[in-house]
C-alpha cells in the first residue's frame, strides 16, 4: 500500500514535469518526483525494522537498515543543489521571458 | 599504486578549489592536473588491474584497468587540449576551475564500480557541465544548460530507484549485484545511463546541447563527458552476461539513427553532435574493445570541434563558397580521415578491432553506419582551400590540435596487427563508396529532417517511451 503511494508520487512528479507548461512548475514537479524517490529509499530501509540503529544496552526491536538512508542523504543534498542552480538559471531567464513558458523560451532561443 | 590512485582521483578537485583561491595560477594548475592524469593513464597500461575498497564494506569501490586506462587517457588528452586552446582567450579562473572539476568527476565515473559513487560522479558532471555551458551568461546558453540539467536529473531519479532495487536484492550497490537484481532494476538503471550518455532516441538532447555550447565546451562534452555514461554500460555488459544482448542492440540502433541524421545535416556543429551519437554506439556494439574506440573518437571529435570554432561559418553551403587556409584544411582532413577509418591513423585500427568483435547479425548495420560516417565527413574533406592564405588563430589552437592529432598517430601502436591487405582494402572501399555517394547525391540534397523530437517536452516524454521499451526488452 505504502509502496503504491510512493510510486504514485514518483509518477505524479514525472507527468507533472511533462504536462506543466511553466518552467518553475516543471522544476517543482521534479522536486515532487525526487521526494517520491527519497520516500522509496526510506521505505526500503524500514523493511526489516523501524528503530534507529544506535548501539545501546537495551534491545528495543529490529533496526532499520542504515545504508539506504545514508545513501539517500547524499542524493538529497545533490538534488537540492541542482534545484538551487536551476532556479538561479530561471531567475536570469525570467528577465527576458516573464511568463516563463517553456514553449516561448524555446522559440526565442532555438537556432 | 593504491595511494597514487587516491591522489589521482582527488587531485583535480583539490586543484579546482585551489585554483579559485589563486586565480592567476588557475590555468597552469589545471593543465598540470590534466598532465598528471595523462601520466597516470599511461602508467595503468603497465600495471595489472587494481581494485580498491575505501571506507569498509559499504564504501566506495574503484576499479582501474586497461579498459578504463583508455577512457582516462582520452579524458586527460582532451582536457589538456581544451585548456591549451583557451590559453590566450581571456577566460576567467572560473572556467578553468569548472573544466578541471569536470575532468575529475569524469575520471571518478570511469573508475568507480558501484552505483552510488557513479550517481554522485554523474551528478557532479551535470553541475560542472551546466556551469560550463552557461559560462557566456546569455539567455540561450542558460536555456541550453537548463534543458540539459533538467533532462539528466530526471533520468538520474529513475536511476536511483533502480539502484535501490539492486540493493534490496543483493545488499550491495556494486555493479555485480545487477545479475541478482529484478529486471525492472535493470530497466531503470539503464534508462538513466542511456539518457546520460546520449544513446538512441533518449539521446536527442545531445545535438542542441553540443552544438550551441562554446567551441571548447563542445569539445569537452562530445569528447569525454558523454563517455562517462558509456563506460558503466560497457562494464555492466562485461560483468553480467544477460545485459550484453540489449546493449549490442542499442549499439546498432543508435549507430544508424545518429548517422541517419548526420548525413542530412547542413550545420557543421550539429553534424558533429549527431555523429557523436552514432560513434558512441560503436563503443557499445563491441564492449570488449570499446576502450580503444573511445580513445580515437574522443581525440578526433575534440580536434574537429576545435577546428570548426575557427572556420568562417557554421553552414556547409556557405563554407563551400569561402576557401579556408590550407593549414587548417590539412588538420581538418587528417581528423576526418581518421574517423572514416583511413590507414595510418588510429581510427583505422579501432574500426578494424571493433569489426572483428561484432556478432554476425550486427555486421550489416555497423557497415552501413561506417559508410554514413564516410559520407558525413566527405562534407569536410571536399571543402575548398586556399594555398597563400595564412591562418589567423591564436598559438594555443595549434598546440591543442598538435596534441590531439599527434595522439591519433601514436595510438596506432595499440593495434598494429591491423595492417594486413584485407583489412586495408575494406575501409578504403567504404571511404570511396562514401565519397561517391556524397558527390553524386548528398551534396545536392536540400532535404531537412524535422527537429520536432528535440523539443524540451518531447525529450522528457521520450524517456517514458524508452522506459517502456527497456521493460519490454528485459522482461522478454
Amino acid at each position: 500500500m505504502l509502496e503504491a503511494c510512493v510510486f504514485a508520487t514518483i509518477l505524479c512528479g514525472f507527468f507533472g514535469s511533462i504536462l506543466k507548461k511553466n518552467l518553475v512548475m516543471k522544476i517543482i514537479s521534479m522536486d515532487v518526483m525526487s521526494t517520491g524517490v527519497i520516500a522509496y529509499y526510506v521505505l526500503i530501509a524500514s523493511r526489516r525494522g523501524l528503530f534507529t540503529p544506535i548501539l545501546a544496552d537495551v534491545q528495543k526491536g529490529n533496526y532499520a537498515d542504515p545504508v539506504p538512508q545514508a545513501v539517500i542523504l547524499t542524493a538529497i543534498v545533490i538534488g537540492f543543489s541542482i534545484q538551487a542552480l536551476m532556479l538561479v538559471g530561471v531567475m536570469k531567464l525570467a528577465r527576458d521571458n516573464p511568463t516563463l513558458e517553456t514553449h516561448e523560451i524555446e522559440r526565442n532561443n532555438a537556432p | 599504486m593504491n595511494i597514487l590512485t587516491i591522489v589521482w582521483i582527488a587531485l583535480p578537485f583539490f586543484v579546482g578549489f585551489v585554483g579559485y583561491l589563486l586565480p592567476k595560477l588557475a590555468r597552469y594548475l589545471s593543465l598540470g592536473a590534466a598532465i598528471a592524469s595523462l601520466g597516470y593513464a599511461l602508467l595503468l597500461f603497465t600495471q595489472p588491474p587494481l581494485s580498491l575498497q575505501l571506507l569498509d564494506s559499504f564504501g566506495v569501490t574503484l576499479l582501474v584497468d586497461q579498459l578504463s586506462g583508455f577512457f582516462i587517457l582520452t579524458n586527460a588528452l582532451v582536457t589538456a587540449a581544451v585548456i591549451l586552446y583557451c590559453w590566450h582567450s581571456g577566460k576567467t579562473a572560473f572556467f578553468y576551475m569548472q573544466a578541471i572539476i569536470l575532468h575529475g568527476s569524469v575520471n571518478a565515473a570511469f573508475a568507480c564500480t558501484d552505483f552510488i559513487s557513479l550517481y554522485v560522479a554523474l551528478e557532479v558532471i551535470s553541475i560542472a557541465a551546466f556551469l560550463l555551458i552557461a559560462y557566456p551568461r546569455t539567455d540561450r546558453s542558460i536555456w541550453v544548460g537548463l534543458r540539459y540539467l533538467f533532462t539528466s536529473n530526471v533520468a538520474m531519479l529513475f536511476y536511483l530507484v533502480g539502484a535501490v532495487l539492486v540493493y534490496q536484492a543483493s545488499h550491495s550497490f556494486a555493479f555485480t549485484g545487477l545479475s541478482a537484481a529484478p529486471p525492472e532494476a535493470l530497466a531503470l538503471i539503464f534508462l538513466g545511463l542511456l539518457v546520460k550518455s546520449g544513446i538512441f532516441v533518449s539521446g536527442l538532447w545531445l545535438p542542441l546541447t553540443h552544438s550551441e555550447s562554446e567551441t571548447p565546451v563542445s569539445a569537452l562534452l562530445s569528447g569525454v563527458v558523454v563517455k562517462a555514461g558509456v563506460l558503466p554500460l560497457v562494464r555492466c555488459a562485461l560483468l553480467v552476461e544477460e545485459v550484453d544482448p540489449p546493449i549490442r542492440i542499442f549499439g546498432v540502433g543508435t549507430a544508424l539513427l545518429g548517422v541517419g541524421y548526420a548525413v542530412f545535416e547542413k550545420d557543421t556543429k550539429r553534424m558533429l553532435a549527431f555523429h557523436t551519437i552514432s560513434q558512441l554506439s560503436f563503443i557499445l556494439a563491441a564492449p570488449v574493445v570499446g576502450g580503444f574506440y573511445a580513445l580515437t573518437h574522443g581525440l578526433v571529435k575534440a580536434a574537429i570541434f576545435l577546428i570548426t570554432g575557427v572556420l568562417p561559418s557554421r553552414n556547409f553551403k556557405e563554407l563551400q563558397q569561402k576557401p579556408i587556409p590550407i593549414a587548417i584544411w590539412i588538420a581538418l582532413v587528417m581528423a576526418s580521415f581518421s574517423i572514416s577509418g583511413f590507414p595510418l591513423l588510429s581510427g583505422f585500427g579501432a574500426k578494424v578491432l571493433t569489426t572483428k568483435n561484432l556478432l554476425p547479425w550486427q555486421v550489416i548495420g555497423m557497415n552501413v553506419a561506417a559508410l554514413g560516417t564516410a559520407i558525413s565527413f566527405a562534407k569536410f574533406i571536399f571543402l575548398p582551400y586556399e594555398k597563400d592564405k595564412s591562418a589567423e588563430v591564436n598559438p594555443g589552437f595549434w598546440a591543442a590540435i598538435a596534441l590531439l592529432i599527434g595522439g591519433l598517430f601514436l595510438a596506432n601502436v595499440v593495434y598494429y596487427e591491423a595492417y594486413t591487405i584485407a583489412n586495408i582494402v575494406k575501409p578504403l572501399a567504404t571511404i570511396a563508396l562514401g565519397w561517391l555517394a556524397y558527390l553524386l547525391v548528398f551534396r545536392r540534397t536540400t532535404f531537412k529532417l524535422p527537429r520536432l523530437l528535440e523539443q524540451f517536452d518531447h525529450l522528457v516524454g521520450m524517456m517514458s517511451l524508452m522506459l517502456v521499451l527497456l521493460f519490454w526488452m528485459v522482461m522478454a
